[in-house]
């Protein structure tokens, strides 16, 4: 009876959180199918009435939807991989450290996003535009990596020091040797933490701009593209691309959060 | 406890992962540029349009050179040259720059000196347009396409309340009185976003009452701040969030009624939003005389470019009155040159002739060191008087003093 009042306080109190957040994403989503004739006037109404597909039939049929929507893609699933493949060792590694080195280390991962991104971005593109990384995935991915990495090390290593050493003592005793732990026992018990940390490195690529900016020349990503609509385009493109930005970053939290669920771990020393 | 079992989401996770890296794998092979002729400007797609299908093949064909377009807003250019040329990679050929953004990358380095190319200008261009690329003498920026601020008025918010738009500072006050009176909210606009834009603004009051914002306590300043404090009172609440992306928006919803814009908004207004209430017409006048900043674009060629020589040729290209012509016709753009003339759609006439009238009162900023200390005073000075209300002349005073401390130090 408790827990059900507890319950109904927690809904009602999430809801003014919840209309907050959705309201941007419905006038994004309104603006994106009105007619110019509904929203440009001087007492726009707020619910939809008369519904248009034209400005998603020009984004769609425009060819410059493509080619950005694309590079965002592949880059921000370059910087997602890359960002696991390499953060995913190294904070294996600092979780089994002693106390007085971990945290140290850990926060000095955090150096580089101390100083502002804006003056940190010329010299690291002026650098990498040295080595011909200009307009290339390779590039962009390894930029979007300076800001996720400190991150996905953190959320890693906080993850795999949830899992007992215990357990990796069980399975040395049964006659895994060293990779077969990290295979078989840690990384799949440190799943949910490694797709919270896969979709964080995914949506920082995919919203990233600054590195974006610097290090593209004829290829645009998304948010460059959308950016380009909201200061040359009319209102109704704006929408209609930011609301396709928005919506890919939807489906993925949507189709991941299964995995951020707590209580994984539990009863994983059980028998 | 969990009621799914982990090892199926585990196997689903790494299923997800190996779709990912097969979809990367499968899609990411890209191909090289060639030698191409990289142009780099700024431009809406409409306008894109017209270079692809009207202006580049021609030069493409008669030069044998493919030019390769990259999209660039003006300070986005500054930042990817200025990146290009500390690492010596430079991979663009020519730009075309707004005129109010040449300092940085002449302070930068980043612009090669065309003085010898000072021939291919013709002798028709507006002399405002070669003032404004020219540097301590040398020629940076070749003229490429004039432009000035237009005023935007509601033409039937105007004949509802039997006004005219306003062509003297005092008719300008009348009407901003006018229509707050009427309405019980202000419907004229300034940019006062405290930026930039805001300093372009006070910079045409200031020339128009004969004032130099250099020295921001002469009398012709003072007389400036003087009548925008009388103002604003009437002005439109919006005047804080106004800049020359904004107010295209505030004249669409119909929030304000008058409206000092640049030209661009009048295919967003007219053409897109189907607003053809909305009319334009060069402005007002101050005490003094008409003032409109000079804006537009310039043609310059950064130090490093892969192939000058095609640039260079590019440039003049741009510059002949074929080209010019085309742009007028088809974008409706003012041309620097005087002996190029377009055809233009009906609808665009009235438009391009206010244009036309606003170009007769430009005015060239003038080229200083550090020009963003000026933009700081010009926008303190107006955030404190205009929206705080204090004194004039101590405050103009005040910041007299800081900017020639902030300019002595940079010199």
């Amino acid at each position: 009876m408790k827990r059900t009042r507890w319950s109904f306080w927690w809904h009602l109190g999430s809801l003014p959180i919840l209309l907050l957040t959705l309201l941007p994403v419905y006038l994004m989503l309104k603006i994106s199918v009105s007619p110019p004739a509904e929203v440009l006037t001087p007492h726009p109404t707020f619910g939809l009435h008369h519904v248009t597909g034209e400005h998603w039939k020009a984004l769609l049929t425009s060819g410059a939807l493509w080619p950005p929507l694309l590079k965002s893609l592949l880059v921000a699933t370059w910087t997602m991989l890359g960002a696991i493949a390499l953060a995913a060792p190294a904070a294996y590694a600092i979780a089994r450290l002693p106390q007085r080195w971990k945290y140290p280390l850990l926060l000095s991962f955090f150096a580089s996003r101390m100083i502002p991104e804006v003056g940190v971005a010329l010299p690291v593109a002026v650098q990498f535009l040295r080595w011909g990384l200009e307009d290339t995935q390779l590039g962009l991915a390894l930029a979007h990596l300076i800001r996720t990495l400190p991150f996905v090390v953190w959320i890693l290593a906080g993850t795999f020091e949830t899992i007992p050493v215990a357990l990796e003592e069980s399975a040395q005793v049964d006659g895994c040797h060293r990779l077969q732990i990290l295979w078989y026992v840690v990384f799949p018990l440190a799943a949910p933490g490694v797709a919270v940390a896969a979709l964080f490195a995914w949506l920082e690529s995919w919203n990233e701009f600054t590195y974006a900016l610097y290090l593209s020349l004829t290829e645009n990503t998304l948010p460059l593209q959308t950016y380009y609509y909201v200061i040359r385009g009319s209102w109704f493109d704006a929408a209609t691309y930011a609301t396709f930005l928005a919506v890919p970053v939807m489906l993925i939290t949507a189709a991941l959060q299964r995995y951020l669920k707590a209580g994984y771990l539990m009863g994983a020393l059980k028998g | 406890m969990s009621s799914r079992d982990p090892r199926s989401s585990i196997l689903a996770l790494r299923s997800s992962l190996l779709g990912l890296l097969c979809l990367v794998l499968l899609l990411g092979g890209r191909a090289s540029a060639g030698t191409e002729l990289s142009v780099m400007m700024g431009l809406g797609e409409g306008e894109w349009r017209v270079m692809r299908e009207r202006i580049f093949p021609p030069f493409e064909e008669q030069h044998e050179v493919k030019v390769r377009a990259i999209q660039a807003e003006a300070d986005q250019a500054v930042k990817k040259l200025v990146a290009m040329h500390r690492a010596g990679r430079m991979r663009v050929d020519l730009i075309t720059q707004d005129v109010l953004r040449l300092s940085s990358l002449i302070d930068a380095g980043v612009m090669r000196d065309l003085s010898e190319q000072r021939e291919a200008i013709p002798l028709s261009a507006l002399p405002q347009l070669i003032q404004v690329g020219t540097f301590d003498g040398a020629l940076y920026f070749s003229p490429y396409r004039p432009n000035v601020q237009i005023t935007y008025y509601h033409a039937e918010k105007f004949a509802e309340y039997g006004l005219q738009p306003p062509r003297t500072w005092e008719e300008l006050l009348a009407v901003a009185r006018r229509f707050k009176e009427a309405e019980g909210v202000g419907r004229v606009l300034l940019h006062g976003s405290l930026d930039v834009n805001t300093s372009i603004h006070v910079m045409e009051f200031i020339w128009a009452a004969g004032g130099d914002p250099l020295l921001l306590n002469d009398a012709g300043s003072v007389r400036a701040f003087s009548f925008l404090q009388q103002l604003a009172p009437y002005l439109a609440p919006e005047t804080r969030l106004a800049n020359w992306n904004t107010t295209n928006t505030f004249l669409a919803t119909e929030a304000v009624y008058l409206a000092r814009n640049w030209p661009f908004g009048v295919n967003l207004l007219v053409q897109q939003a189907g607003k053809t209430q909305i009319k334009a017409y060069h402005g007002w006048q101050g005490p003094l005389r008409e003032a409109h900043v000079l804006g537009g674009e310039v043609i310059g060629i950064p130090r490093g470019a892969r192939h000058p020589g095609p640039a260079v040729e590019f440039m003049r290209y741009l510059m002949s009155r074929p080209v010019q012509e085309t742009l007028v016709t088809a974008l409706g753009w003012p041309s620097f040159r005087t002996d190029a003339y377009g055809t233009l759609e009906t609808w665009q006439r009235p438009y391009f002739a206010a244009i036309q009238e606003a170009l007769r009162y430009a005015v060239v900023r003038p080229h200083v060191t550090g020009w963003a200390e000026v933009d700081r005073a010009l926008v303190g000075a107006f955030r404190e008087i205009v929206y705080g209300g204090q004194p004039v002349e101590p405050t103009l005073a005040r910041y007299h003093q800081q900017l020639q401390k902030a300019r002595q130090r940079l010199r």
